[in-house]
């Protein structure tokens, strides 16, 4: 039996760093305290293709151990009594890995999507911590991990990151695996307490506050026309940004929010990268390009003429093709009048591009800390103002090697987002030498399900050449 | 002031270096890059000369294009012109093109931007001009600089009017993308080796669909967006506006020449040798107001003026500068041969008393040879001829055919003929100007020709322009 391989402990001790800032981020905060589960719901289901059962009692001891690893999945989040600071982390006395983890009995792994898309609408306790983790056995082909997670504990890249750096690279068992530093829990912070300590630092911080102020109205006074001609040319963009993309299709209305149905779709990598590169575009355009070529195909088989739907894409704020850290969310006009998906991957390309150019990109971003402040159906409703987009489509690197959880291979990863007001979420998980793609639909805006699940197929077979 | 920039030469360079060919696209954005402004604004604004415009008319397009800059639809401000356009006839608006090219735009062709789209034809790429525009604002522009394609707007013409509709979207954004990459598709060019050059924001789809995009003389926004996404910026020079201080300049100088043909004049009848005279008023006439308005020349090869005299000096002709700088250069002993109806223009007055020119009456073809008989005994006599082959200013540094005249005479008269490349002149004094921008003037002297007959004159007057162009593509250093 061989020891600890040096990649897996390395992954692990970087999981034990995983996710250690004491508050919730502005914008983590905006979404927690507007969540209107499931209409507004920031909640992600991962689901992940096992090659076989894997032993319940190792199972059951690898997630503890991930637990104790990862102190975030044992904390629970702690509001002020007033919104005068932004929710922290705590440790929950009360954790109980019981509540969180279970295993179901399943014949199919239709049946298994049935089921985790209902899973996936039922609410957290939101005095737990946010997560649930469900294993269906009795598929012939293997098995499968359902796992539901709460975009304040992380979002759906971040859900991805930290099952990549869970699993193992081997089948067999690692014994002794490594833990993080022994934390002391916090204390178990007074509500009270936190609203009262978040009013002093923000009245601390008031005469900064009024400086910086004082500063902007000086600037205005002495230079309006560069005052002006800023707010300006960041109003046009704003207005840009939220007016001038497509308008939703009819063919995928009404939506409800309410009825979530999960598809989940291989395809081979490296095709989607050729066609990619030809167009000259990234992974994620293919990956919008390829969605638009399954709604292309469902709306001429629906005989609908619409030319241009609005689709939400994330673009990065730092460089373009860069990975990083920063991300904003923004909304393209789709086409849905290319045939040829090289040149619909230019197309997008193009659109997303184009975004870069509008200084208001981080409008959303930078409104949270404010919105953060006031009631939450204030927050709620400036998150709804967006008009939503048809589709969602969503890129997000996997593990690039085979993974094990407790002795089962992983042979899929696919993540369901949820459906603020859209008609599809799509997320394209890469996993080895495949794409996997989990697509949640709003089963009242699309008439033919079965229709859209063929059109998707076929279109990745189009892009496999 | 004279010669590329260093990002410009060292942007040429990548282009030489890089691959050839016409599987090679380059596609250049019209307003903003190709030409400094907007050729729109120039169509809008002899409209609004002409009062072809209601009120109603014009406040519309005031606030259309008021909404576009703050965020709603750039576009449609396009649409309401074309609709104003609809009975208009076709043809009376490419006259139009034509004439606001020759009068304005031509003067507004950034210098910079004619050597890159030069670098990518002399590498055999495949040009086109690729534009929201119109065929009327880009066609004669891209005439001037050899550009064979459009990618453009459309505009429906029915029994030779205009509808006020397009035929197909207006290439802007997204469609200016989707426009340029259906022309690639067509033309068999590879568009990950192409180059493509914008300077709008609205111009991000179609640069990024390109290989090589360069945002030139970007607005903020895509100067910004470029940053972001590594994209080179390139900065080029404007063609120099006439400040009010540039014009004030010019009175000043013209005052200069004025009082420098006077003073020759007055030294020469002092003297009691016209002759003297007249070659004392050339120099002040010359110096004297170049100097006041800041204008210096950098002449290569300036020995090659002396070397050959008497002699028959041909130069190319762009603008009402060129004179004068000929003039200093030549010095003395030398005149030239105007149309009779120039003799009588009040702006030449002064100089043809000084230079005594030898006019021709176009018309006449019996009295201008008897003319140029005459002409022909003062070059033999001592006097050389200074002669525009194009006969006339170009609107644009782009050379004219020349003209079989002055080589005529340098075989009747037997004297050699010297080249003369003028290369900015245009810049510093626009053809239709009346002002002279402070800079310098470019000038080479290129090898005297000797010999010349009527035999092999066709050929070697071809090889000749030649050589002016190549000059002109490739300034000597």
């Amino acid at each position: 039996m061989s020891d600890v391989s040096d990649e897996d402990v390395e992954r692990w001790s970087g999981a034990a760093g995983w996710a250690a800032a004491p508050e919730l981020t502005s914008m983590q905060t905006l979404l927690w305290r507007a969540e209107r589960h499931p209409v507004q719901s920031s909640t992600s289901t991962v689901v992940i293709d096992l090659d076989r059962a894997p032993d319940w009692d190792r199972f059951v001891a690898a997630t503890e151990w991930g637990t104790r690893l990862v102190r975030r999945l044992r904390q629970r989040v702690v509001e002020p009594v007033v919104p005068t600071a932004a929710p922290t982390w705590a440790d929950d006395p009360t954790f109980d890995l019981a509540y969180h983890l279970r295993r179901e009995h399943v014949a199919s792994r239709e049946e298994m999507l049935v089921h985790a898309a209902q899973i996936a609408l039922r609410p957290f306790d939101r005095t737990r911590p946010l997560w649930e983790g469900v294993l269906f056995e009795g598929m012939p082909g293997g098995a499968a991990y359902v796992l539901k997670i709460h975009h304040a504990l992380a979002d759906p890249l971040g859900t991805v990151q930290l099952l990549s750096m869970l699993q193992s690279g081997q089948r067999a068992h690692t014994p002794r695996k490594p833990l993080g530093d022994e934390v002391v829990a916090p204390v178990e912070p007074d509500p009270v307490d936190l609203a009262v300590t978040g009013f002093r630092t923000g009245v601390a911080s008031l005469p900064g506050t009024a400086r910086a102020t004082a500063r902007r109205v000086g600037l205005a006074a002495t230079r309006p026309q560069v005052v002006v001609g800023s707010a300006l040319r960041y109003g046009a963009s704003v207005r840009r940004l939220l007016t001038q993309a497509a308008p939703p299709s009819p063919e995928l209305t009404p939506r409800t929010g309410r009825m979530w149905s999960f598809l989940t779709l291989d395809a081979p990598l490296e095709s989607l990268r050729s066609v990619a590169r030809l167009g000259g575009g990234t992974l994620d355009d293919a990956a919008v390009a390829l969605v638009l070529g399954g709604l292309r195909r469902y709306h001429a088989r629906r005989d609908s003429t619409v030319a241009e739907i609005p689709v939400g894409v994330r673009v990065s704020l730092d460089r373009a093709d860069d990975l990083g850290n920063r991300f904003a969310g923004a909304l393209i006009s789709g086409p849905l009048a290319i045939e040829d998906p090289v040149d619909r991957v230019a197309a997008v390309r193009g659109e997303v591009l184009s975004l870069h150019t509008e200084r208001a990109l981080e409008v959303l971003d930078a409104a949270a800390p404010l919105l953060n402040r006031m009631p939450s159906f204030v927050g709620a409703s400036a998150l709804r103002t967006a008009e939503a987009p048809d589709a969602f489509v969503l890129t997000l690197p996997g593990p690039p090697r085979r993974r094990y959880m407790a002795g089962a291979e992983v042979q899929g990863m696919y993540v369901l987002g949820p459906l603020p007001g859209a008609a599809l979420t799509v997320c394209l998980v890469t996993c080895g030498d495949t794409a996997c793609i989990g697509v949640n639909v709003d089963a009242s805006a699309v008439a033919d399900l079965a229709g859209l699940a063929e059109c998707l197929a076929e279109e990745v077979a189009a892009f496999a050449g | 002031m004279s010669g590329l920039s260093t990002a410009v030469s060292d942007a040429i360079a990548a282009i030489e270096a890089g691959p050839q060919g016409p599987s090679v696209g380059a596609f250049f954005d019209l307003d903003g890059t190709l030409v400094a402004g907007y050729t729109a604004a120039t169509f809008y604004g002899d409209r609004l000369k002409g009062r072809d415009v209601s009120p109603a008319e014009f406040l519309r397009t005031v606030v259309t294009a008021v909404d576009g800059e703050l965020g709603g639809d750039p576009t449609r401000i396009a649409h309401v012109a074309f609709s104003a356009m609809r009975g208009e006839s076709e043809e009376a608006f490419a006259d139009l093109g034509e004439r606001l090219f020759r009068s304005k735009i031509a003067g507004t062709i950034r210098r910079e931007s004619r050597a890159l789209v030069l670098a990518h034809q002399r590498a055999g790429h495949t040009v086109a001009v690729a534009s929201a525009a119109t065929k009327y604002q880009i066609a004669p522009v891209a005439r001037d600089l050899g550009v064979e394609h459009l990618v453009c707007t459309q505009l429906v013409v029915e029994d030779g009017q205009f509808t006020g509709a397009t035929d197909g979207p207006m290439l802007w954004g997204r469609h200016k993308a989707s426009g340029v990459r259906a022309f690639a598709r067509e033309h068999a060019v590879d568009l990950a080796q192409s180059y493509g050059y914008g300077n709008g924001y609205e111009d991000v789809a179609f640069l990024s669909s390109v290989g090589h995009p360069t945002a030139l003389n970007p607005h903020r926004d895509l100067r910004a967006a470029a940053a972001r996404l590594g994209w080179p910026a390139l900065d080029l020079s404007d063609p120099v506006g006439g400040s009010l201080l540039a014009a004030g300049r010019t009175a000043v100088a013209l005052a200069g020449m004025n009082a420098g043909v006077g003073l020759g004049l007055a030294y020469g009848l002092a003297r009691g040798d016209m002759h003297e005279g007249r070659n004392a008023a050339i120099r002040l006439a010359t110096h004297l107001p170049m100097a006041l308005a800041g204008v210096s020349m950098n002449v290569l090869h300036q020995e090659r003026l002396w070397t050959h005299r008497p002699a028959i000096f041909v130069a190319n002709h762009q603008s009402s500068l060129d004179i004068p700088v000929l003039g200093r250069l030549l010095e003395r002993d030398f005149t030239i041969v105007a149309k009779k109806e120039a003799r009588w223009d009040p702006r030449a007055v002064v100089g043809s008393v000084v230079i005594d020119p030898a006019y021709i009456d176009r018309s006449d073809s019996e009295s201008a040879r008897a003319t140029l008989d005459g002409v022909v005994e003062r070059i033999r006599s001592g006097t050389s001829l200074m002669i525009f082959p194009e006969g006339t200013r170009s609107a644009t540094p782009v050379l004219g055919p020349f003209r079989k005249g002055a080589f005529h005479l340098a075989a009747q008269a037997g004297v050699p003929v010297v080249p003369v490349v003028l290369r900015n002149t245009g810049e510093l004094m626009r053809r239709s100007s009346l002002v002279l921008n402070p800079g310098v003037v470019d000038v080479c002297v290129l090898e005297p020709e000797t010999d010349w007959s009527v035999d092999d004159m066709s050929e070697r007057i071809a090889a000749l322009r030649t050589k002016f162009e190549e000059t002109l593509a490739r300034w000597p250093l």
